[in-house]
């Protein structure tokens, strides 16, 4: 009785829950079950318990992966958000045509294809000769190799990762922006508040729950960085991460595992353990947001 | 001379047509084949010369369509390998030999041993023999029809060479003569060559200036990487010795070709797909160039590398038809065609033996220099490389040109960490 009146509903949301269960159930049970599984692809998948998982944490290539993303998450999430706030409040100071196309331009290198924003890069990066260098030269510096000195590799890719966030952060910060009530920036400068005040102690605090957005997204798309640090370094399924591997982080050490190596079931543990890295922190700055809530 | 050897070459083409018509006979059904080639195969006149391939076999094999798609390298090797996982493979695809280990342990080649046997000798003779053999890691197995192919190339801008007071009208006969030009272009104020230690393939290219084939690659049966610790020490004292000479740019960056056209850069060793580039500077800005064999340390060895693109063909139901259409696309009147129209060298050697093709100067110098060259990472089929091997050569490279280490003291290091790169 219940189930023939319930039917439409169910039949309702059947298409999502059949793609649902083809495309994303699936594929992550199937997973799961080859990280345990020795898999070429090819023979018979082995059960080797958590041999992968084990060979993974051991490796090498892992902990400095893992290294790289921690310096590359420390600097590019807060460094991505403080520029997509300083030009959202630059476009929101503009008025009229002016905003529409600073909001435009700052849009612009999100919309651009990795490949072609990377190709832009490295002409800019290039010793001797790239733009950067040849300003560089007016102030009397010698050549830098950005993308070859592993002093300089992590700085030139998120210097890269910082132009091409910025806009997206921008566009939803902008949003958060217009939501401020104006009488709250009034009242500040009623108080005698000065426009850094009226930041710190208006803008911040209301923008806080997309701040809180922004971070989260930041992370998570930190986490997964792949296309960038490839491109930059002229990776391919043979070799990357660039010189020493100073530009290797999880995402490419899993694809080189299965399709350099052809080792799926090694590659399906590294998703695995990403994955678990990915909710763990996502779950600690949801716990601790609310934690702040409550005090 | 000419007309024996045509006459014999197109009654090679008659009777393999006739195999694989009668083969075509005995499979006539409404099938499509999925043709996965790089992305270059399938775009402007290269895509039209492949549909006309397609059209002149799907003609002669009625109930055939033949569907051509273009990937990127690594979307290649990664469709074909999850394909194979999948079981939803192309039917016919192009790759690297490089890639060919990888791909036999996925499953993705069948071994065309027997089906190749299978064809009439004079089409089995048309291959260049060093491409073919490449194909067969053990006896009894082929997994692959050797297609087209590159041996490396010495760019010259002859308009540097000029302002360096080097005489252009006699390429480089060794290394010495060669560097001297170098030292003689940076003291004119430009760029001698790009730096070299970046890639992996062109630190195998100055390699090979000193190496062979021998000394370079795997010993998998010892997990040993086969390089010879004296000659690269050598080869590490000459990526030390061009550090101040080079743009520090790699051979497949953008900027080095534009410092070549815009005539600030003497020598840029890279395969034949810069020419078009090269070739359209020289025509919408009057860039000057040549190109000619890498030498080597010696006059009459040269130096520069060799790697051959193949046909694989995957195994199931169409695996027949697919080596049908693969020995059709392969075989002597398409590759000499392929040739002309791009000027491009290929391993069909009988197409490359055309009067037509080898008077073309590009083919000319490309068929010499793949001849010298060295193959970049033999042998193949047998074992994947594992992804620190390159890095690890281009981590030492360019760490003792950066003064890290002495030369001996980086091939040392070098060499240990590879063998222990390859034992992992």
């Amino acid at each position: 009785m219940s189930l023939r009146r319930h039917l439409p509903h169910y039949l309702m949301i059947a298409p999502f829950m059949i793609l649902f269960a083809v495309f994303f159930l699936y594929p992550i049970l199937s997973g799961f079950y080859y990280s345990f599984h020795d898999w070429n692809g090819a023979k018979p998948p082995e059960f080797v318990g958590l041999q992968n998982y084990e060979k993974i944490l051991a490796s090498r290539d892992f902990s400095r992966a893992m290294g790289n993303l921690l310096i590359y998450i420390a600097i590019t999430v807060p460094l991505g958000i403080l520029v997509a706030l300083g030009l959202a409040l630059l476009v929101d100071s503009f008025t009229g045509r002016w905003a529409n196309f600073f909001r435009n331009a700052y849009f612009m290198p999100v919309v651009l294809p990795a490949f072609l924003a990377a190709t832009i890069w490295r002409w800019i990066y290039a010793p001797n000769l790239g733009l950067l260098n040849v300003i560089l030269g007016w102030f009397g510096a010698g050549s830098v190799n950005f993308l070859n000195d592993t002093g300089t590799m992590m700085y030139a890719l998120i210097a890269v990762d910082v132009w091409v966030s910025a806009g997206f952060n921008m566009v939803i910060l902008l949003a958060g922006l217009k939501n401020i009530p104006t009488e709250l920036y009034e009242a500040a400068r009623l108080d005698g508040a000065n426009k850094w005040q009226q930041i710190v102690h208006v803008t911040v605090p209301m923008l806080a729950p997309v701040l809180f957005f922004v971070f989260t997204y930041g992370l998570i798309s930190a986490m997964q960085v792949f296309d960038k640090p490839w491109l930059l370094t002229g990776s391919s399924f043979t070799s990357y991460g660039g010189r020493r591997n100073a530009l290797l982080f999880p995402v490419m050490d899993m694809m080189g595992r299965a399709f350099g190596g052809v080792k799926f079931g090694e590659a399906a543990a590294y998703g695995f353990l990403l994955t678990l890295a990915i909710i763990a922190i996502t779950a600690a700055m949801f716990l601790l947001r609310s934690w702040r809530e409550r005090r | 001379m000419k007309t024996h050897s045509t006459l014999r070459s197109g009654a090679a083409g008659i009777a393999a047509l006739v195999a694989m018509s009668m083969a075509g006979i005995a499979a006539a059904q409404d099938v499509t084949l999925e043709y996965w080639v790089y992305s270059d195969f399938a775009q402007g006149e290269a895509l039209a010369l492949q549909q006309d391939f397609i059209k002149e076999f799907t003609a002669a094999h009625p109930g055939v369509t033949v569907n051509i798609v273009g990937k990127g390298d690594d979307d290649l090797t990664a469709g074909q390998v999850a394909g194979a996982a999948s079981g939803n493979l192309p039917d016919v695809f192009m790759n690297a030999q490089s890639v060919g280990a990888q791909l036999v342990e996925v499953g993705a080649l069948d071994n065309l041993y027997s089906k190749w046997m299978a064809m009439p000798e004079a089409f089995r003779a048309q291959f260049d023999e060093s491409a073919l053999a490449a194909c067969m890691p053990r006896p009894e197995e082929l997994y692959c029809l050797p297609y087209t192919g590159f041996g490396s190339l010495l760019y010259r801008n002859l308009t540097v060479l000029e302002k360096a007071g080097i005489d252009a009208s006699v390429p480089p006969a060794s290394w010495a003569d060669w560097y001297a030009q170098m030292q003689a272009v940076k003291a004119a104020g430009l760029y001698a060559i790009p730096d070299e230690t970046l890639v992996f393939n062109s630190i195998a290219e100055i390699y090979a200036t000193s190496g062979s084939t021998e000394t370079w690659g795997f010993d998998w049966e010892n997990r040993k990487t086969r390089i010879d610790p004296a000659i690269m020490t050598k080869v590490l004292q000459k990526f030390v010795d061009m550090k101040d000479l080079n743009t520090g740019t790699s051979r497949n960056d953008q900027a080095t070709k534009d410092l070549f056209i815009s005539d600030q850069l003497a020598f840029h060793t890279v395969g034949p797909w810069v020419n078009p580039t090269y070739a359209e500077a020289a025509k919408a800005s009057g860039l000057k160039y040549d190109f000619v064999l890498i030498p080597g340390d010696e006059p009459g060895k040269t130096g520069g590398i060799r790697s051959y693109e193949m046909i694989g063909v995957a195994p199931g139901p169409n695996a027949e038809i697919a080596f049908e259409f693969a020995a059709f696309i392969t075989e002597k009147a398409q590759m000499a065609r392929w040739a002309k129209l791009l000027s491009r060298y290929n391993a069909n050697a009988a197409a490359m033996a055309d009067p037509d093709v080898s008077a073309l100067p590009l083919i000319k110098v490309s068929v010499d220099a793949a001849h010298g060259a060295m193959d970049v990472a033999a042998p193949y089929f047998i074992d994947s490389v594992p992804s620190c091997y390159n890095a690890t050569v281009i981590d030492f490279a360019s760490a003792t040109a950066d003064g890290e280490y002495t030369p001996e003291e980086g091939a040392k290091a070098m060499i240990e960490e590879l063998n222990a790169c390859l034992a992992q």
